[in-house]
């Protein structure tokens, strides 16, 4: 797993840090200026010399795989960003495949000599042929520069499909036999600087899981459900139970010492040395000014069965790491924390607790069938509805139903999960609610996702990691667990919603 | 004997159309003959009674009562309720279908229950003016299923949660009127309009209601009669969701409804072209020409009021020309109405039975003449400040309109002896307002009393000419006079005084501010008005301790008299407390014995001592008002004592907020679990 796992964390330095900075910058101020100047910009190049313990880069790789995207988004830069970076994205997904295989033959050259000529031919064919077939879609690509964008976008969306069902048997191409491959060679030296960025593909990704936390928590969860990405125009990566439900996420590399924020890890990492206590050290990583146009990534729950899992018929992905993890604590795990005013009410995200306990015993508003509402239009309509039911008088003498009596416990029980099945959402902190906001704000940023025209994919992402800070601790989220743990490139099949959806 | 085989011979339906036809001497008939009192124990319907001690027993023997009137009982409480249920040994309950509990406020959420649950028939409830009332209370209500009229004017503590027990639990609720149930908002009238789908009346005055009320109410397509007196957050908005809705609507009253304009109005008047009744009462400015190209088609327009709008000629032409079953309109203190504008109206309008003209103030004889010969059914008319009125016109009122009985010329300058002279002639008058009318002497006033001798109410405020000769004419032709106000006629005398002795049927007399009258005239009053039940004495300076002692002496007079109200008879300083302890020495004895109707006492500057207070407070058993400050003479455990002694009964006391603190908290507490209201003066 080592080579995959080095190639996509250079996948998403990359991604991240070679866009033109003026261009990502621009993009990002049309987003959302205010939030993205929260977030602070530095410069990229701070942190170039910065070591990179538990990654090794091989710069060969990087150095082509800039060179090829580099020129493709110079050239595309007034493009429907979404269409071409898909088609840029398979194209480097491919090249990094025939990138493997070519890494193999030469490593296989230094052996001595076993394999048989003809196997070398074959494989030699084989790489030859792959390389025609990323010539024709560059060509394609290229032809679809012409005025009219949205047609163009139309008639290459299936060939993505097509090209990501072939990019299914990666493993074998990748294990394949070796072959002679050069064309990336010649732009080395051109793109050197941009390959050392590359390797501080940590810093980068701390940064992203720091701007994660920044979600508002509740926020997260089944945003895209309004999003309607089709499927297979991004990438679906599925976390292990235990990333999702390990308590911290940065791990100092030297005595191993786990913190919630990388914020904390640096104040930490200065008992280790003078090295740490240098202001570029200390300082924030810098939060890219945009980043070239590469696929979106979507998140699957590792939970079998689950709507979010990657396996599942409807399958709905998650759009951020702090929404796997909470959508996991919700869904997954047990109900351990328990509100401390009412007994009753039970959370697995702490966040949610804190909300309900914000508005619990204030305004019960209760039914003669038990069911409690939260607001007195609520109640109406439920009353309205049902025949026979009314409003229920609290039994204790003071007005206002300030506070559900100790005796109405079990009858609260009940309560719950008749607000369940009635589905009236008005317990803010049931899923249900959030489910409807969601939607809203999935919505609201749609548009910008598909008709902006300046709008690549990473910038969009930046500009959805930068939210103001989360008011509590707890909600940790781990980017860098995608490092060690399985990733997923699973292209879904299709791409016949596609057209409709750009 | 004779008398008593007569009735023997009648069969029981004849003796039953006696009864009917015999109102005010019921109870004399009951009392004198076997007969009748066997027929009236059997078909009696209705009871209203003064004191709780005597209604199992009068239950017991009339076994048909259906209607409970308890308002007027003091101590009607959930401990007498549950002592009325429980020894019930007739089943009482089962036929009452009527329960009237207004301004019940000793009455909790548990004795209401208990009473409502006790009654399965019960189909009308009256709660008006328990302000105390909430959601509680609201609930134990809402166990009569089988209810179709709830009246709850003024439950103050009631909200929308209350209103939804209510809809949800009589779902066959024909009238409803929530009038000042300040707390009930949109949610509760939506919820209303889809449970109660009988509804045919309703009220929502003084809401926090806003339009969205309106769209609610628009679906209840049986209402018949909606009155929004006083919403002032409905807009026209609000109205047009009316348009549609509520086929069946016949009356409508957006009184001073201040964001309503005339084109609301308008799309309500043309979604219901049926309409009977508009009123419109100090909500419009003036009325728009659409709106009055919309009158043009409300030909069934019975009632039309708009008090307070500019009008002009044209609009009362088109009122007139085109509401032809007009029977009242009311254009008080519209600006704008001439003469011409009257005479066209009235000329249309022939069945017109009231007319309320108050404050249009250049009308003339002219317009008197031409109502006086188009409305000869006409038994109502107010012109007070009319004072262009002068006997020219009244002489054609006095000729044609005999059918009038209420005629109102409060402050009309122009009314002088032969214009009532003239006004003798309608000689069906039960209600004349003269107050004011200076011009009048006794001369009048006889020609008056001579005919009008159905009158009951009489308003001669300061009608300075007024003499003991007019009064004695009245008092000779006015018999049946029930209500008299001779304030500030200060002519007036003790011959007075005596000659108004003789109305027997008297019983509220105001003569305030007379410095004539002495306890001589007093004492008079005190003998023979039997029936007197509010007495205003305030300022009248020359009645003494005498006078007082002569109502006291007079106890065995006052023994007939259904009450007597202190409000203003107290304040007089020169009541002593030998004064008040003599009459309640003897009132002891009246005041235990009989129903008493003594509601208020105002005792504020008064020299009682404790002990007088407390005999006081104790003794008038129907006391629910009290208004106990500046009391010099008594000490702060004078008046806990007196407190405590009332408590059980009393509804609302005013007290000196000095004393806030100095009286026990105990009985405060007291006061408020009973309902009682304390004001802090």
């Amino acid at each position: 797993m080592n080579p995959t796992g080095s190639l996509c964390a250079n996948n998403w330095a990359r991604s991240s840090s070679l866009v033109p900075p003026g261009n990502g910058l621009q993009t990002n101020l049309s987003l959302d200026p205010s939030s993205f100047f929260g977030v602070g910009i530095e410069t990229p190049f701070k942190e170039i010399n910065q070591p990179s313990p538990t990654q090794c880069v091989i710069p060969g790789e990087s150095k082509k795989d800039v060179k090829i995207t580099d020129q493709e988004t110079s050239k595309l830069q007034d493009w429907d960003p979404s269409a071409m970076l898909n088609n840029l994205s398979f194209l480097e997904e491919k090249i990094h495949q025939l990138q493997d295989v070519v890494h193999m033959i030469v490593n296989k050259k230094f052996q001595p000599f076993e394999q048989p000529r003809e196997l070398v031919t074959q494989e030699q064919q084989l790489i030859t042929a792959d390389l025609t077939s990323i010539i024709v879609q560059l060509i394609s690509t290229a032809g679809s520069l012409l005025p009219s964008v949205r047609n163009t976008v139309a008639n290459t969306s299936p060939l993505i499909g097509q090209l990501s069902q072939l990019r299914g048997i990666n493993l074998p191409f990748g294990t394949g036999t070796s072959s002679g491959i050069q064309p990336q060679n010649n732009c080395e030296n051109k793109l050197f600087d941009h390959s050392i960025q590359n390797d501080v593909p940590n810093k980068c990704e701390m940064e992203q899981n720091h701007n994660m936390e920044e979600h508002e928590h509740k926020d997260e969860e089944d945003m895209e459900e309004g999003e309607n990405l089709p499927p297979g125009s991004y990438e679906i990566l599925q976390l292990e139970k235990e990333e999702i439900l390990a308590p911290h996420t940065h791990f100092c590399t030297i005595c191993g010492k786990g913190f919630k924020r990388d914020a904390n890890l640096r104040m930490h990492m200065r008992g280790h040395g003078d090295e740490y206590k240098t202001p570029a050290a200390l300082a924030k990583p810098h939060k890219e000014t945009g980043s070239e146009p590469k696929l979106i990534k979507r998140y699957s729950c590792p939970y079998g069965g689950c709507k979010r899992n990657k396996d599942h018929k409807k399958f709905q992905p998650l759009k951020t790491i702090l929404c796997v993890k909470n959508h996991y604590k919700r869904t997954h795990c047990d109900k351990s924390y328990t509100c401390s005013r009412c007994h009753t009410k039970k959370f697995s995200v702490i966040a949610d607790l804190k909300t309900h306990e914000k508005h619990c015993g204030k305004d019960k508003w209760l039914c003669s069938c038990g069911t409690t509402f939260s607001r007195k239009d609520k109640l109406f309509g439920h009353i309205a509805l049902f025949q026979g039911h009314t409003p229920a008088i609290p039994l204790e003498e003071n007005k206002g139903l300030a506070e559900p009596p100790d005796r109405c416990d079990a009858k609260e029980n009940s309560t719950m999960v008749g607000s369940m099945n009635f589905c009236f959402g008005s317990n803010p902190s049931s899923e249900n609610g959030i489910d409807n906001m969601m939607d809203v704000k999935g919505n609201i940023d749609d548009p910008i996702n598909y008709f902006s025209s300046l709008n690549f994919e990473g910038c969009n992402f930046g500009a959805f990691n930068e939210f103001s800070q989360p008011p509590f601790e707890d909600s940790d989220s781990s980017f860098s667990f995608l490092m060690s743990g399985s990733f997923n490139y699973a292209p879904k099949s299709g791409g016949e919603s596609c057209s409709d959806n750009l | 004997m004779l008398s008593e085989s007569v009735f023997c011979l009648l069969t029981e339906d004849l003796l039953i159309r006696i009864l009917d036809r015999v109102n005010s001497d019921r109870k004399s008939l009951r009392l004198v003959c076997k007969e009748f009192h066997r027929v009236e124990s059997t078909t009696r319907k209705t009871i209203r009674i003064l004191r709780i001690e005597f209604l199992l027993g009068l239950l017991q023997k009339y076994c048909n009562i259906e209607s409970l009137d308890l308002s007027v009982c003091p101590r009607i409480d959930d401990g007498a309720v549950s002592v009325l249920l429980s020894h019930g040994s007739v089943n009482w309950t089962r036929r009452i279908k009527r329960l009237v509990l207004s301004r019940a406020t000793g009455l909790g959420y548990v004795g209401l229950e208990m009473l409502i649950r006790a009654c399965p028939l019960l189909e009308a409830v009256d709660v008006s003016h328990c302000c105390g009332y909430g959601d509680r209370e609201a609930s134990a209500l809402s166990c009569a299923v089988r209810l179709k009229e709830l009246n709850m004017d003024k439950c103050l503590g009631v909200t929308d949660i209350g209103l939804a027990k209510i809809a949800v639990g009589c779902s066959k609720l024909e009238s409803l009127s929530l009038k000042w149930c300040l707390e009930i908002s949109d949610l509760g009238i939506d919820l209303l309009s889809k449970k109660c789908l009988e509804l045919k009346f309703l009220d929502v005055s003084y809401l926090k209601v806003t339009s969205e009320s309106l769209r609610s109410i628009a679906s209840l397509l049986k209402l018949e009669v909606f009155i929004m007196v006083g919403c002032y957050l409905v807009d026209d908005v609000g109205l047009r969701f009316l348009e549609k809705g509520c086929p069946l609507l016949k009356a409508i009253d957006v009184s001073r409804c201040n964001c309503v304009s005339p084109s609301g109005l308008l799309s309500v008047i043309s979604g219901h072209e049926g309409l009977e009744q508009m009123d419109a009462r100090y909500c419009l400015s003036e009325l728009s020409a659409p709106l009055i190209n919309g009158l043009k088609n409300l030909n069934h327009l019975n009632i039309i009021r708009i008090n307070g709008v500019r009008v002009s000629d044209f609009i009362l032409q088109i009122i007139g020309t085109n509401c032809k079953s007009l029977v009242e309109l009311g254009l008080s203190k519209c600006i704008g109405v001439t003469n011409m504008g009257i005479m066209q109206v009235v000329s249309g309008c022939g069945n017109l039975k009231t007319l309320d003209l108050t404050c249009c103030r250049s009308i003339t004889d002219v317009a008197i003449s031409t109502i006086a010969n188009s409305c000869p059914n006409l038994a109502c008319l107010k012109l007070e400040s009319c004072d262009m009125v002068t006997e020219v016109g009244l002489y054609q009122l006095g000729l044609s309109c005999l059918m009038l009985e209420e005629l109102d010329l409060t402050d009309c300058s122009g009314v002088n002896d032969i214009a009532l002279k003239y006004i003798s002639r309608c000689s069906e008058l039960v209600r004349l307002k003269l107050g004011l009318c200076t011009n009048i002497s006794d001369i009048g006033l006889a020609h008056i009393a001579c005919n009008c001798t159905k009158l009951t109410e009489l308003d001669l405020y300061r009608c300075v000419r007024i003499g003991d000769d007019g009064l004695a004419a009245l008092a000779t032709g006015c018999n049946k006079l029930t209500m008299l106000n001779l304030s500030y006629c200060n002519r007036m005398t003790d011959t007075g005084l005596k000659c108004i002795s003789n109305l027997g049927e008297l019983s509220d007399l105001e003569l305030r501010a007379i410095p004539n009258i002495t306890s001589i005239g007093i004492k008079a009053v005190a003998i023979n008005c039997k029936r007197l039940a509010n007495l205003d004495l305030k300022h009248c300076e020359k009645i003494n301790d005498s006078g007082f002692w002569a109502l006291a002496f007079y106890a065995q007079n006052l023994l007939q008299v259904s009450g007597i109200n202190f409000t203003q008879l107290l304040p007089l300083k020169q009541i002593s407390n030998d004064s008040i302890n003599v009459m309640l020495a003897k009132g002891v004895q009246v005041l235990t014995q009989h129903s008493y109707d003594d509601v208020q006492i105002n005792m504020s500057y008064c020299n009682v001592s404790d002990h007088v207070l407390c005999l006081l407070m104790s003794n008038l058993k129907r006391l629910q008002d009290a208004k106990l400050v500046h009391l010099t003479n008594v000490t702060v455990q004078g008046l806990e004592l007196a407190l405590r002694s009332c408590c059980g009964r009393i509804k609302k006391v005013k007290l000196q907020s000095s004393l806030r603190f100095s009286i026990s908290s105990e009985i405060l507490e007291t006061f408020n679990a009973r309902g009682c209201k304390i004001r802090w003066d």
